[in-house]
């Protein structure tokens, strides 16, 4: 999450005359670097909180890459956007940890394989 | 008025569940008493032959104008004889099921009124929408009614009465979006055959989103080309031969008559079927008269299957219900059999046909549901002779069994033979006589006429094998009667009923039968009352007919064989 | 009766001479229609009126005769108001009256002919007309009069429901001789349909006689199709259904055929006789639709008498003698009306010489003598056709009463080899007369009115070149007829005393029976048959109860009316019994040529006399050889001896030549496995692909069930997946 703010914190203010080389693919490399991170931590582990952090990884991931669009379109509507995810995943990460308390409660266990009542 | 049509039944519906347990059955009667009280008003206090008799009754108020929705209810004298069927087989209904149903009664006659008003409001409907949603509003209640108060197998038959015909009615209402689309975007307002329209009745919205019945049917007969016309035509067909029903797509009726309640048998044969015909004779043909023309010797052919196929069907049956279930498969086979005819004689029949049905074959499932409540059978194994034991409702049996059989002097017989004479005189072999006077030209003719004859035969033979195992023989009582009443726990809070009908239960059959004989002996008014809105259908198709002499419908006979063809001839 | 003949004597005389081929009146113009006088309303009116009275006595439950005097006094009333009218018609000859009832069914499209359909309530009077009327509500007054103590032992409910049945046929059969257009006829063709549904069933709880109703009603309805296709045909053709407006719009075509000239007339117009005449072969009994009339003998013998004999029957006779001028123009229909007639004629006399049940001996007479009628149709002496109408109405109603009242009086008992002797038995004698008198005529005995009436036909069968061996037939036919009838008369009427009763086959319900509850011995021959064994422990025995007053009058007055059918032939009336209509032969010119048969080079018409007395005496020498001479008791006659030299000819005719099992195995075992394979593919293949339509989303989903492992993992691999497949195929396609 913080790493999120940082890049929301650098794109702001006039734009620097010289990016000192950094284009717009540095940041993308940045995000789908995250991004996957992320989805593989999802798929790979199973310890719920693990698991939660690591869709959050995901969401500023995409955050960076609509910034840094955003950017460089000269197209607030990107930030706008991001500044949105950011409260609900705020909200979102209040209501899920308590989720993940009520869960660790019934079944005394973080592990997300305990968790398979949508068997078909 | 017309509104109140609707509203009464509905509004009788929303009292019903706040009533006490005890009088929730007179309740239902009065309402539907009095909506049967202001139908007979409307239909007997005017005049209906004329060609613009009923306007004045329309209502029409804004309902969704973004989308050319519009609350519109409107009648003639043909929708209003519908309507009056619905309404007289309300009060029936309910009175027929004051010893049938004993549980869950708020419901049952709560279901019943909103079927009732659904029923109504698909004859008065005249925006296509408002149609569509009381045409498969009516599937609702019906559905509560099978599958609560059905007999043994009746949740199955309740989702498949429910799933069938809903899935045909989807791809008819892809029919009417598509004729709506097809004016709002395809007809131009300013074309001098639409101005000419237009200034011939100013109601008509032309070339703009509306579900405007007369407005669609004005653009999409005038200016759909046969071949879309047959396209359509197809979708909404899909709806309303299922409901009809046609054969192959019968089977959901016999399984759903024969699980229903007396009441839901008695509406179903009675009004349900009819909302089929009246679906293909006020919307469909209205709506693609070349179309229709194009499918006519194809739905002739079912019809033909269906009058001799589900006839001697009927022949082999061994439950008495499944028989007349069966039995209205054959019959509304003639019925749109004449409708198909296209002149006089077929459509008037066909119209008349709606009517006599549901009056006859109504009471024939009424007889029956009275057998049902006192010997819980419906086996002609288990039952027999009962004229021994039950003299007035043997009586009333052979009564309906007539009007069903289509003895003249009933009401049965003018509106099948008017149907055979239809479908006699509208065959184009006639136009190589030039002798013959009264041929009307069209895709059936006389051989048609001479198949679907063989039905009277087949009628009676079904009929009277079942009049004659039912009512006629030795005696035959199922022995488990007694204890089947009284271990059964549903059945202890049942009141006895004596051997033979109760005045109540006379009281439900006798109107049905003086209307069997008034209708049978004196049908004028009847067939004068309907007459304009059967002259419209006619007009319709003779439009149609002589408007595009030279674009005869590739759909005839080989309806892939010409397109192909074409392709052929255009890749050379 | 006596007052109608004096009266058309003097008519007859007054207005022709009495030379019969001079007697015809001059050639009625089948298009007008005058108004006719309000009185016939009355003759269907007062029927339908008892008909209405009777079902209020049925719902007041009223346990007394008074359905019976109800029914007698509206039919007197009705056959009082016949007289009027037929007096009214023969006094304005030439001309048909019309008198409009009750508008019915009207259609209209258009302006021009052919494009109104218009069927009212209207009445069509001419001769052919009333001659059908007089002896239709003659009858059946007579005959609701015998019927009331013949039924009595049914008194309540059941003795309701005949008369109301009974009413209404008379109420239907006046609509279907009397209706001014098709449509009334055929209401009236199928209400006596029902009707006689109605009371060959009235035993309703013997399989049997239902079994027997629904057979006489789907014969009937086979027929019926061919009418309706026929009336339509008609109404295509002709453009109404009105008889005035179609003989009207058919005039070209009669003149056609009174010039000889048939072939120029159109196929379709040819085909309208032939259609309306598998009509009337059904309601008539002909081949191939005949076999429904002896089953209909399961029905009270009143019925068997009216219905079943002198009246519904002769219906199609009727419907022929109509439309006679239209079958002139056929070149197909007469020749099957006249060949199908003298098929049946023969057939069913075959059948009738082998039977032992009195009743159905009766019942193939009567399908035997109407293929006599449709013969005489044929050949075109309409006079004759409907003069042996007439006359064998009176004397097989007459038959049939004497047979009830036999049936009647020995409780059920039928058949000949367990009665003899009958007329001598005390107070049977007017029975046996009434017998004597009703076989005399069916024999063709000389100056009976059968032999008359059945003369003009085999006459005019010789006089035709074309049909001399149609002749042979129905002569050789007159004498089968002649033995068979007096078969009967010699079996159970004269000869030794001997009966022993039947097993009460008409007391059908509760409400046990005035004379014959129990069963007993022959009087006094100690033959105790093995039936009675069951009700062997009655008190009393039994003892035949004669006929009361009732049955004695009437069949002293149906013998006196057997006898004075006579009467219109002594007076050479009989062309004007059916001139003035429609049923009056067109003279077809022939051109110089006119070929006239002859009898062995006689004229036909002046030898017939003789030949048929001839033939008839010796079938009634036959039948007192062989069932008279010498014969001591009532169930073996000389004939059984006869039996070997027939071989198996003899039982097949007993079992009816196996036609009822022909047809079953032809037709109805066919239809019935096709029903069946119907219904097994309507429940298996039709309705199975619709289960199987909602029975494949079933099997997707239970088969995409698999792929929810409820671990989310697995989900989220998932998406990856199919993230990547949309990916991999958004390449491939860009590229």
């Amino acid at each position: 999450m913080i790493g999120g703010t940082l890049v929301t914190l650098l794109a702001q203010g006039p734009i620097p005359a010289d990016m000192g080389g950094v284009t717009l693919a540095h940041y993308l490399v940045v995000s789908a670097v995250m991004f996957v991170l992320g989805l593989v931590g999802f798929m790979v582990r199973r310890n719920l909180i693990i698991m939660f952090l690591c869709t959050e990884l995901m969401f500023q991931a995409a955050g960076i890459a609509l910034i840094a669009f955003s950017r460089f379109h000269m197209n607030h509507t990107g930030q706008t956007f991001v500044i949105f995810v950011l409260t609900v995943a705020a909200a979102e990460a209040a209501m899920a940890l308590a989720l993940v308390v009520l869960l660790f409660r019934r079944k005394e266990t973080l592990d997300g394989a305990a968790w398979r009542e949508l068997k078909g | 008025m017309l509104l109140a049509l609707i509203l009464i039944p509905l509004l009788t519906a929303a009292v019903v569940p706040l009533a006490p347990k005890r009088s929730v059955g007179q309740v239902a009667l009065l309402g539907t008493l009095v909506a049967l009280a202001l139908a007979a008003y409307l239909t007997l206090g005017r005049d209906w032959s004329g060609p613009d008799a009923g306007r004045d009754l329309a209502v029409s108020a804004p309902w969704m104008p973004e989308l050319g929705l519009v609350f519109k209810l409107g009648t003639d004298g043909l929708s209003m004889s519908l309507v009056a069927l619905t309404a007289l087989l309300g009060p029936i209904c309910v009175a027929c099921s004051f010893t049938a149903v004993t549980q869950r009664v708020r419901t049952y006659y709560g279901w019943l009124l909103v079927l009732q008003a659904a029923m109504t409001g698909v004859f008065l409907a005249r925006d296509m929408i408002l149609f569509y949603v009381f045409f498969e509003f009516t599937l609702v209640p019906m559905f509560v009614l099978i599958s609560l108060y059905g007999s043994t197998n009746r949740k199955a038959a309740a989702v498949k009465f429910f799933l069938y015909t809903f899935t045909g009615s989807v791809i008819a209402l892809a029919g009417i979006v598509y004729a709506a689309w097809f004016n709002a975007n395809r007809v131009d307002a300013a074309d001098p055959v639409a101005k000419a329209l237009v200034a011939a009745s100013p109601d008509l919205v032309l070339g703009r989103w509306t579900f405007d019945l007369a407005s669609l049917q004005a653009a999409a007969s005038r200016f759909m080309s046969a071949e879309t016309q047959w396209w359509v035509f197809l979708a909404l067909l899909c709806g309303f031969a299922v409901k009809v029903p046609l054969v192959p797509v019968h089977t959901w009726l016999p399984l759903a008559h024969t699980e229903a309640p007396t009441a839901g048998s008695v509406v179903l044969a009675g009004v349900l079927l009819k909302l089929g015909t009246y679906g293909l004779l006020k919307i469909a043909i209205g709506l693609c008269p070349a179309g229709a023309m194009a499918w006519a010797p194809t739905i002739g052919l079912l019809c033909l299957l269906g009058i001799v196929g589900a006839g001697l069907i009927c022949w082999v049956q061994t439950d008495v219900k499944k028989l007349v279930a069966y039995s209205s498969v054959a019959h509304l086979g003639f019925c749109v059999l004449g409708l198909f005819a296209f002149n006089d004689a077929g459509v008037q029949g066909s119209v008349l046909y709606m009517i006599n049905h549901g009056l006859s074959t109504g009471a024939l499932f009424l007889c029956i549901g009275m057998i049902y409540e006192r010997y819980h059978t419906r086996s002609m194994r288990e039952i027999g002779g009962l004229a021994a034991r039950m003299p007035i409702w043997a009586t009333f049996m052979v009564f309906f069994t007539m009007a069903s059989v289509g003895l003249p002097g009933l009401n049965g017989f003018v509106s099948e033979f008017l149907c055979l004479l239809g479908a006699f005189q509208a065959g184009d072999v006639w136009r190589s006589h030039p002798l013959t006077v009264g041929g009307t030209g069209g895709n059936l003719g006389p051989y048609v006429a001479a198949i679907a004859g063989t039905g009277m035969i087949i009628a009676a033979m079904y009929l009277l094998y079942m009049l004659g195992h039912v009512v006629f023989g030795p005696l035959r009582e199922p022995h488990h009667d007694e204890h089947h009443s009284a271990s059964g726990g549903a059945h202890d809070a049942e009141p006895r009923l004596p051997a033979d009908l109760t005045a109540r239960e006379i009281g439900v059959l006798a109107p049905l039968a003086v209307l069997c004989l008034v209708l049978g002996v004196y049908p004028k008014p009847l067939m004068r009352m309907v007459d304009p809105g059967v002259k419209e259908v006619i007009a319709a198709v003779e439009g149609a007919r002589t408007q595009r002499p030279a674009t005869r419908p590739v759909a005839e006979g080989d309806a892939g064989a010409a397109p192909a063809l074409a392709t052929q001839e255009a890749a050379r | 009766m006596t007052h109608l003949l004096s009266h058309l004597a003097s008519v007859a005389l007054a207005a022709s001479p009495p030379a019969e081929g001079a007697a015809r009146a001059a050639a009625p113009v089948l298009g007008r229609v005058v108004e006719g006088p309000w009185t016939a309303v009355l003759i269907p009116g007062l029927p339908l009126l008892a008909a209405v009275l009777v079902a209020l006595c049925a719902a007041g439950r009223v346990r007394s005769k008074l359905p019976a005097w109800i029914t007698v006094g509206c039919l007197a009333g009705a056959f009082a108001a016949a007289v009027q009218t037929y007096l009214a018609v023969v006094h304005q000859p030439g001309l048909a009256q019309g008198v409009r009832v009750l508008e019915w069914i009207h259609l209209s499209w258009g302006e021009k002919p052919g494009q109104s359909f218009a069927a009212d309530f209207g009445l069509y009077l001419d001769s052919l007309t009333m001659l059908w009327m007089l002896f239709v509500t003659g009858l059946a007054t007579l005959i609701a009069l015998y019927a009331s103590e013949y039924m009595a032992h049914d008194l309540g409910a059941g003795y309701n429901r005949f008369y109301f049945a009974f009413a209404l046929f008379v109420f239907s059969m006046s609509c279907l001789v009397m209706g001014d257009n098709l449509i009334l006829l055929y209401l009236g063709w199928e209400g006596v349909g029902l009707c006689s549904y109605l009371l060959i069933g009235y035993f309703y709880k013997k399989p049997s006689a239902v079994a027997a109703a629904k057979k006489a009603f789907i014969m009937n309805r086979i027929g019926d199709l061919g009418l309706a296709l026929g009336i339509m045909l008609t109404f295509v053709q002709f453009g109404s259904v009105r008889y005035a407006e179609i003989f009207e719009a058919a005039a070209p075509y009669l003149t056609l055929a009174g010039e000889g000239r048939i072939g120029e007339i159109p196929l379709l117009i040819q085909l309208i006789p032939v259609l309306f005449t598998v009509g009337a072969f059904g309601k008539s009994a002909q081949l191939p639709l005949y076999v429904w009339l002896p089953d209909a003998m399961e029905g009270p013998t009143p019925v068997s008498a009216l219905i079943h004999a002198a009246t519904m029957v002769t219906a199609g006779v009727y419907l022929v003698a109509r439309f006679l001028p239209l079958y002139q123009c056929s070149t197909w229909a007469l020749p099957i009306v006249a060949w199908t007639g003298a098929g049946t004629a023969l057939l069913a006399a075959t059948i009738g010489m082998a039977q032992f049940d009195i009743k159905r001996i009766m019942a193939y007479s009567t399908v035997s003598q109407l293929g006599y009628m449709f013969a005489g149709l044929g050949v075109l002496t309409s006079a004759g056709a409907a003069y042996h109408v007439f006359t064998h109405a009176f004397f097989k109603a007459t038959l049939f009463l004497g047979c009830g009242a036999v049936m009647h009086g020995f409780a059920g008992q039928l058949d000949l080899r367990k009665l003899s002797g009958v007329a001598f038995m005390k107070g049977w004698g007017i029975v046996g007369l009434a017998m004597l008198v009703g076989c005399l005529n069916l024999a063709g005995f000389p100056f009976t009115a059968g032999f008359f009436s059945k003369d003009m036909i085999l006459a005019e069968a010789f006089a035709s070149p074309t049909y001399q061996a149609l002749g042979w037939v129905l002569l050789f036919t007159a004498g089968l007829t002649a033995y068979y009838t007096f078969r009967v008369f010699f079996r159970v009427f004269i000869g030794p005393k001997f009966y022993e009763p039947g097993d009460e086959l008409h007391a059908h319900d509760d409400h046990g029976h005035g004379h014959g509850g129990a069963h007993g011995h022959g009087d006094g021959h100690g033959h105790a048959p093995a039936k009675a064994k069951a009700t062997a422990d009655a008190a009393h025995d039994f003892h035949p109860h004669a006929p009361g007053w009732a049955i004695n009058v009437v069949m002293v007055l149906l013998t006196v009316g057997s006898i004075l059918a006579a009467y219109p032939y002594l007076i050479s009336w009989v062309p004007g019994l059916i001139d003035a209509s429609s049923a009056r032969v067109i003279e077809v010119a022939h051109g110089g040529e006119h070929a006239h048969g002859t009898f062995f080079g006689y004229d036909p018409h002046a030898v017939m006399y003789y030949v048929s007395a001839i033939v008839g005496a010796v079938g009634i020498i036959f039948a007192f050889v062989l069932h008279f001479v010498g014969r001591t008791g009532a169930a073996t006659a000389k004939a059984d001896a006869l039996l070997p030299v027939f071989g198996p000819l003899a039982r097949w005719a007993q079992n009816k030549w196996y036609v009822d099992e022909f047809y079953n195995f032809l037709v109805r075992v066919p239809l019935l496995v096709i029903s069946h394979v119907l219904h097994l593919a309507d429940k298996l293949l039709v309705d199975g692909l619709v289960d199987l339509a909602g029975f494949m989303p079933q099997a997707a989903g239970r088969g995409l069930r698999r792929q929810q492992t409820g671990a989310l993992n697995g989900y989220a691999f998932g998406m990856v997946l199919g993230v990547g497949v949309i990916a991999a195929i958004g390449a491939v396609l860009l590229w």
